[in-house]
């Protein structure tokens, strides 16, 4: 292990690791413009239908199977089962097999805690807000949203670390980012670079992981007196 | 609350015990007819993660069956340079190797082998040495490192040899895998012997993936195996090494010092048997088998020891 | 290609002739599973039993545990196996890591949930610590650490596949094989498989929860009630916070 370690030190300090094609800096926007695209598409995809069943309190059923299916899907399959279908219709390699593979993964949480924030609004807030005659759009704006947030923010960020990890499978299939080096540190005895491209996506993750919190305390500020130490439990925690 | 908690306990332990009841190892199928069982260590065959490994594994495990041998597979995953380390941690003592690949991993990718298959060995052995193990003879079956395009890229350009590739496809895209850029049977090698420079249309891909890509047209150049069953089927046009840029990737059977000893000639004799038999069309026919027909390895294994009677 | 135009999506020859090696795989897969799980609980109530003794301890904890489910599984196993070796320990290592973080914030999230009054009044009753641990916090903070076993088992099926590398794939061996080679009947049915064994388990724990906590109301939420609500709800509705009257 410590020899792993001084490799990765070697890496750091050589040009090849920060200029061109393959220098991290490179490979770090690749990663997060795949990363962000598939977030961006997953909640656009999500939100609306998850909203809409959580406040008509229909479609538990759903809301369960697709978080489980999502949940154990191996992405990898995925994306070599998309790859012919992508060539054929000219989306090529790398980007887009990768990106639908991951608004695939990020779907679930998104939509799963969604669900379960806004259809656990409580009953009374509900009937209260119907008794100052709120409609139902108003209603799911004023009062269901706001309630449900932080659930829905907790979804968003178990999706966005989720993404973010799970991107690195894209260096199989020819898209150059943070998974190119991990993948090619596999057959060489020089670690360094898989190393630091590993190091280098955790730190991504947890940094988005604490980005989506803060941005949680921000917006849902009567929480931040709370004690408690973690969020809702229900549906976090997948990786790839 | 208290029988709540029991039950749950009940159910877990369940679930545990009947996992580890059911997990009876799948006990490897004892090999064929053993004429008689010789006593002493079981050989460990490394495996590696393709097609064609697989299948020297089994032609190599059920000949030693044949011949009363204990013999087993071992799957080394994706993971290359575990080959190495396996035979030092004792999970391994025998593997079907190749000649150049072999030399060029032990001498951290110097180029020291050549084409010629004695030069490159006489090379091989000292190093081996070294570390305990031990070359048998290499075979005449070679599976080297092959640059194939689609049989309309090959017309469209006029594209037979490497150094047509040098001259006409410059602005080309290769699909290899992500080490590419630094095997010296790939992109350093097509610089230095052919003046080919293709780095800036490299896209690194998974081994499994290259085929697709080139049938779909996504890449113009693949990296293949030059046993691939795949080439002849699908037509493709495997650019020939007109300059000898690769090396001699003969099968190449090693094992760890001690079983040589253990066994000695009985052990050799067997295994250079094996490998003189073993023929370049062989690892082309057998690869069509299993990567085109979907085959077993040990099915494909079984029937051409049979047809060399050698089961 | 891996769906060329004469291949099927599914042999069901190939799956008749193959029945030993997928029961193989599937007993290999819950096997890992299992383990891993189990592993992972056992270390993670420990870790939760010391947050909820020495509170500062779960910063590090958390963290620790975060980091670890934050690199890619890919990476972990390309940085193990050089030490490790292939094979279960691996394998292991990296599915008990990816379990850690889940199963810690849901222990002590069950444990938080526990309300003060219940304990003082155990307390009162003269229970020593580590008894009312067992026959107070535990019962109650049950429904919360079933929901982590839950989401904590269908994510290691998942999981399982990507140990293929090392060997120990269970279904993923399937998987790995057809990709290897353009052959979507055994990456089909390993997909399939891997999914339906984690719905498979998922109703067990479903089960298992109806089972251990009957007490526990229809709605499956677990959060415990937020008494923050009602300042959130004021403000939605456009009053001012202060002037709802909040509860504790």
């Amino acid at each position: 292990m410590g020899e792993t370690w001084s490799q990765m030190w070697d890496y750091l300090g050589s040009d090849a690791a920060w200029n061109g094609r393959n220098g991290l800096p490179s490979l770090l926007w690749a990663h997060l413009q795949l990363s962000f695209t598939a977030l961006v598409i997953a909640t656009i995809l999500a939100l609306p239908p998850a909203i809409v069943l959580g406040h008509v309190r229909r479609g538990a059923l759903l809301a369960v199977s697709v978080v489980n299916i999502g949940r154990a899907v191996p992405s990898f399959a995925v994306i070599a089962l998309l790859l012919p279908f992508s060539l054929r219709w000219g989306f090529g390699l790398g980007f887009w097999p990768t990106l639908v593979a991951l608004v695939l993964l990020a779907v679930p949480p998104i939509f799963t805690n969604t669900y379960t924030g806004i259809r656990d609004v409580p009953d009374d807030a509900v009937e209260a807000a119907q008794g100052m005659g709120m409609q139902s759009g108003e209603l799911v704006r004023k009062v269901e949203v706001p309630v449900a947030l932080p659930l829905i923010l907790t979804g968003l960020r178990v999706s966005a670390v989720q993404v973010v990890a799970t991107a690195t499978l894209g260096a199989l299939v020819g898209y150059r980012c943070l998974g190119t080096p991990i993948v090619a540190g596999f057959t060489k005895s020089d670690k360094g670079p898989l190393l630091a491209a590993a190091i280098l996506v955790a730190l991504v993750a947890l940094f988005t992981d604490g980005a989506f919190a803060r941005a949680q305390r921000w917006l849902v500020p009567w929480r931040a007196t709370r004690q408690r130490p973690h969020d809702n439990p229900i549906a976090e925690g997948q990786t790839q | 609350m208290k029988r709540q908690l029991k039950v749950v306990v009940a159910i877990a332990l369940a679930l545990g015990l009947t996992a580890a009841a059911c997990g009876g190892d799948d006990d490897d199928e004892g090999g064929g007819d053993e004429t008689s069982e010789r006593s002493g260590s079981t050989v460990n065959i490394g495996e590696q993660d393709f097609g064609e490994s697989a299948i020297l594994s089994q032609i190599y495990k059920q000949a030693l069956e044949a011949d009363g041998f204990k013999a087993e597979t071992v799957g080394l995953g994706g993971f290359r340079p575990l080959l190495l380390a396996a035979f030092e941690s004792g999970d391994v003592n025998f593997a079907p190797d190749y000649l150049a690949a072999n030399l060029e991993e032990l001498n951290g990718g110097a180029g020291e082998a050549t084409g010629d298959a004695d030069e490159t060995l006489a090379k091989l052995e000292p190093r081996l040495e070294e570390l305990g193990l031990v070359a048998f003879t290499p075979s005449d079956a070679v599976d080297t490192n092959a640059f194939v395009v689609t049989k309309e890229t090959a017309d469209d350009l006029g594209l037979e040899t490497i150094s047509d590739l040098a001259e006409k496809g410059e602005g080309l895209t290769l699909g290899a895998p992500q080490d590419c850029e630094e095997n010296a049977f790939c992109l350093p090698g097509l610089k230095e012997a052919y003046g080919l420079d293709l780095s800036a249309g490299f896209t690194p891909l998974d081994t499994g993936v290259i085929p697709t890509s080139l049938e779909e047209g996504a890449i113009d150049v693949a990296l293949l195996f030059s046993t691939d069953g795949r080439i002849a089927d699908e037509d493709w046009v495997l650019l020939e090494d007109d300059k000898q840029m690769l090396a001699a990737d003969n099968v190449l059977p090693i094992a760890s010092q001690e079983l040589a000893d253990e066994y000695g000639e009985d052990l050799s004799a067997l295994v250079d048997k094996v490998s003189a038999e073993l023929t370049t069309d062989d690892l082309i026919e057998m690869n069509k088998r299993y990567d085109v027909d979907k085959e077993d390895a040990e099915d494909i294994a079984a029937d051409w020891l049979a047809d060399h009677n050698l089961d | 290609m891996i769906v060329a135009a004469d291949e099927p999506l599914v042999r069901w020859d190939w799956v008749g002739d193959h029945l030993d090696d997928i029961r193989a795989d599937a007993i290999e897969h819950v096997q890992l599973t299992v383990l891993a799980v189990g592993l992972g609980f056992v270390l993670a109530m420990g870790m939760a039993l010391m947050a909820r003794r020495w509170r500062w301890t779960y910063g590090p904890l958390a963290g620790f545990c975060a980091v670890v489910y934050a690199i890619p599984s890919l990476a972990l196993f390309g940085i193990l196996v050089p030490i490790t070796g292939l094979g279960i320990v691996p394998a292991e290592i990296a599915l008990v890591g990816y379990t850690l973080l889940i199963l810690l914030r849901n222990n002590v999230a069950g444990f938080d949930g526990v309300s003060a009054p219940v304990l003082e009044a155990a307390d009162g009753m003269g229970y020593e610590p580590w008894r009312r641990v067992l026959r107070i916090d535990l019962p109650l903070a049950l429904p919360a650490i079933i929901a982590g076993l839950r989401i904590a088992t269908v994510t290691t099926v998942g999981l399982v596949t990507v140990a293929s590398l090392v060997g120990k794939g269970g279904f993923g061996n399937l998987i790995n094989d057809g990709l290897g080679r353009d052959f979507s009947t055994p990456v089909v049915v390993g997909t399939v498989l891997s999914v339906a064994l984690a719905i498979v388990f998922d109703l067990l724990f479903v089960l298992l929860e109806r089972v251990a906590t009957p007490w526990a109301r229809k709605a499956p939420r677990i959060a415990p009630i937020d008494p923050g609500m009602p300042a959130r709800i004021a403000t939605s509705l456009g009053v001012r916070p202060e002037e709802v009257a909040v509860d504790g």
